[in-house]
């Protein structure tokens, strides 16, 4: 009973070291913060190398791009911080695209990557995408 | 002791929220550290179904990537500060168009996506990359 009276005893809740907090807006807070935060994380691998991308005028957003793949000047393909071969960019992209159907693929081509590379990492893509390949590039000007 | 059997009995008892609060921070913070709030962006390539490229279509623009990186466009050869206007020029008489760019093997990837850009940029409906021919 004597926490019960200090509670509801104004002095003793205003003045007392004891006095309690009520916590249920912060929890509504962090809740709201908690649900936002697990709705927008996608869970992206990033390539982990360092591309120099080409600028282009027509930049536009990857929608849903999640599924990143990088080729570096050297014609090197990339996934997860890990160098792959084109067989096994091939069991990634379908691992990837089962865990989450509806992600869609973004190349990160370095400007001196050979076009080589590229076509056949987009003809293994291929039978896998439902949107358009993108190309990611930086913003122009 | 006092306090506990009251807890047990009472309907009114307070639940102690302390340890779901922790667990709650936790998984915020988690998340908050996972979330990547990092957007692509890019331009955004086709590359059409084997059956239905026809490469004597007649109705659609095409630029070639030779393997030196330069760029033909009706038997010509032509700057890649020119591709924008040519397109323009050709997608004016046919808004409808196709637009295809075909590369050799030893293009850079530079010069398919200043060409992709620039056609984009003229107006084209998408780009369309067919599988590049082996060396």
């Amino acid at each position: 009973m004597s926490r019960r009276g200090n509670n509801s005893g104004g002095a003793a809740s205003q003045g007392g070291g004891e006095g309690e907090i009520d916590l249920t807006p912060m929890l509504d807070v962090v809740f709201i913060m908690l649900i936002f935060f697990i709705v927008t994380s996608s869970f992206i691998k990033e390539p982990g190398v360092d591309i120099n991308k080409s600028e282009a005028l027509s930049t536009g957003a990857c929608e849903r791009g999640t599924i990143i793949f990088a080729v570096t000047a050297t014609g090197d393909i990339y996934y997860d911080k890990k160098e792959i071969t084109l067989d096994g960019a091939r069991r990634m992209a379908e691992a990837a695209k089962k865990e989450s159907p509806k992600a869609n693929f973004v190349i990160q081509a370095d400007e001196e990557s050979p076009t080589s590379v590229l076509n056949d990492l987009f003809t293994i893509l291929k039978p896998l995408m439902d949107a358009p390949l993108c190309a990611s590039t930086e913003e122009a000007g | 002791m006092r306090k506990r059997n009251r807890g047990a009995n009472e309907e009114e008892a307070e639940i102690d929220l302390t340890p779901m609060l922790d667990v709650v921070f936790i998984m915020l913070i988690f998340f908050i550290v996972v979330a990547s709030f990092l957007k692509e962006a890019g331009i955004e390539v086709n590359r059409p179904d084997k059956s239905q490229s026809d490469p004597s279509d007649a109705t659609s623009i095409v630029v070639t990537i030779t393997g030196d990186d330069q760029i033909w466009m009706e038997n010509r050869r032509i700057d890649i500060r020119a591709v924008r206007a040519n397109v323009a020029k050709l997608l004016a008489s046919d808004p409808e168009q196709s637009f295809v760019v075909r590369t050799e093997p030893g293009a850079t990837s530079k010069t398919l996506i200043a060409v992709g850009d620039a056609a984009r940029e003229a107006g084209v409906l998408a780009v369309n990359w067919p599988e590049e021919a082996k060396r």
